[in-house]
């Protein structure tokens, strides 16, 4: 191998793994504990409100009919889509009159949601429309295709540079000689 | 074999290998997440370059602060060569960030608290590069870039919390320490999502070599010329 890691650029590394081990060690913990999350998709059959409007129960039947119920904390995530396609995005302590609305819509349209739940708690309620394949390639190879250009693009452009200070370098060293 | 891996840098092959690893385990191992569908695997490119941009940020200010104390060249090199890769990993950062907004939130940018505090770190990595470019060059330049450096790693720790600190659309963390039970990813996802942390890394500490190499080239060549002027002042 012709080039060698300078000794700043080797403890920057060596930091940099301290720094990376750290963070593997605490997202396994935080990974083990989400561990028994479940998903389920399927149509609104009931909303249920307290006397204030706010959303307390949701019921929805996936595909072979069954029904299973929710409830929801402080954390639950809403996104949720009217008709005309505008996309609402909120959490369930934010407003929970809005996402009762918003569920209830979804039941009359028979708008197909995905719930992620554990222990009977919804932690996600969303479009299933999102689960789409084809409408969402695009976005992922467009971030593939982006990412990947700029950083060749910028690895060239640091090897032609530095090949060009190369022979500068050489070449001032020459006038010496 | 020798003259063929020796235009190869070590740390080049070693991302390249983690790369390959990753790409394959995002593609043809880990399940699609079922709430976002496909699009979701953006999360494996989008939160390690956001990681790769952290780390610029605080190399840059490490390196900063040590270039105040020690005075010494060596650190103020490596300031600039965090800065010019962070400013890529902060442009990856937005552009894959506001490509999976489109899909899931149905707009391209949003001004909530975790996107605007990102895009202030991009800014900030312009303006340190843009203010080291149109200074005088001298210590003076130096010394003030470094103070801008330093002032510039305080964005990052707002940017890690923000999501948690104002629950807005961005989604809450999902990895490191301040991640919540509720909203952490799955053993599958998230061991891929820390595989491909580490080829970004590999790659983020290799473009960080590459381009401090280039800073010292520079440095040099700017040696050469005055001890060059010297001698033939000195002829003539």
């Amino acid at each position: 191998m012709q080039s060698r890691i300078s000794p700043l650029v080797g403890r920057t590394a060596l930091a940099t793994m301290f720094a990376l081990a750290a963070l593997v060690i605490f997202s396994n913990q935080s990974a083990a504990q989400a561990k028994d999350e479940e998903v389920l998709s399927g149509v609104v059959v009931g909303v249920d409100t307290d006397d204030n409007g706010n959303l307390t129960r949701l019921a929805v039947s996936d595909s072979s009919g069954q029904v299973t119920t929710f409830k929801f904390s402080t954390n639950t995530q809403f996104g949720l889509e009217n008709q005309a396609g505008d996309r609402w995005v909120s959490s369930h302590s934010d407003d929970p009159v809005e996402a009762a609305r918003r569920l209830r819509d979804h039941r009359e349209r028979f708008a197909p949601i995905t719930v992620s739940h554990a222990n009977g708690i919804a932690h996600s309620v969303v479009e299933r429309e999102e689960g789409k394949l084809e409408t969402n390639l695009g976005y992922l190879f467009a971030v593939f295709v982006i990412t990947w250009a700029l950083f060749f693009a910028y690895t060239l452009y640091m090897g032609r540079k530095q090949r060009v200070l190369q022979y500068e370098i050489a070449r001032l060293k020459g006038m010496f000689d | 074999m020798n003259k063929v891996l020796g235009f190869l840098d070590p740390l080049l092959i070693v991302s390249a290998a983690l790369m390959g690893v990753a790409l394959y385990l995002i593609f043809m191992w880990v399940p699609t997440e079922t709430n976002q569908g496909a699009v979701q695997r953006i999360l494996y490119f989008h939160v390690p370059v956001a990681w790769g941009s952290m780390m610029g940020i605080f190399v840059v200010s490490g390196s900063s602060f040590l270039y105040l104390w020690k005075k010494d060249e060596k650190w103020d090199r490596l300031a600039v060569a965090s800065a010019e890769v962070g400013v890529v990993f902060g442009a990856m950062m937005l552009l894959s960030g506001m490509i999976w907004a489109r899909p899931v939130w149905a707009v391209w940018w949003t001004g909530e608290a975790k996107l605007t505090t990102a895009l202030i770190l991009f800014f900030i990595y312009v303006a340190y590069l843009m203010f080291r470019a149109y200074f005088p060059p001298g210590a003076q330049r130096q010394r003030l870039a470094a103070i801008i450096g330093v002032i510039g790693a305080i964005d990052s720790p707002i940017i890690y919390f923000a999501a948690n600190l104002w629950s807005q659309a961005h989604p809450p963390l999902v990895t490191g320490p301040a991640a919540d039970a509720d909203s952490a990813l799955g053993s599958d996802l998230g061991a891929v999502l820390l595989m491909s942390t580490l080829a970004f890394t590999f790659l983020f500490i290799y473009m960080l070599q590459t381009r401090y190499k280039i800073r010292k080239s520079e440095d040099d060549i700017v040696e050469l010329k005055r001890a060059s002027n010297a001698v033939e002042a000195s002829q003539a």
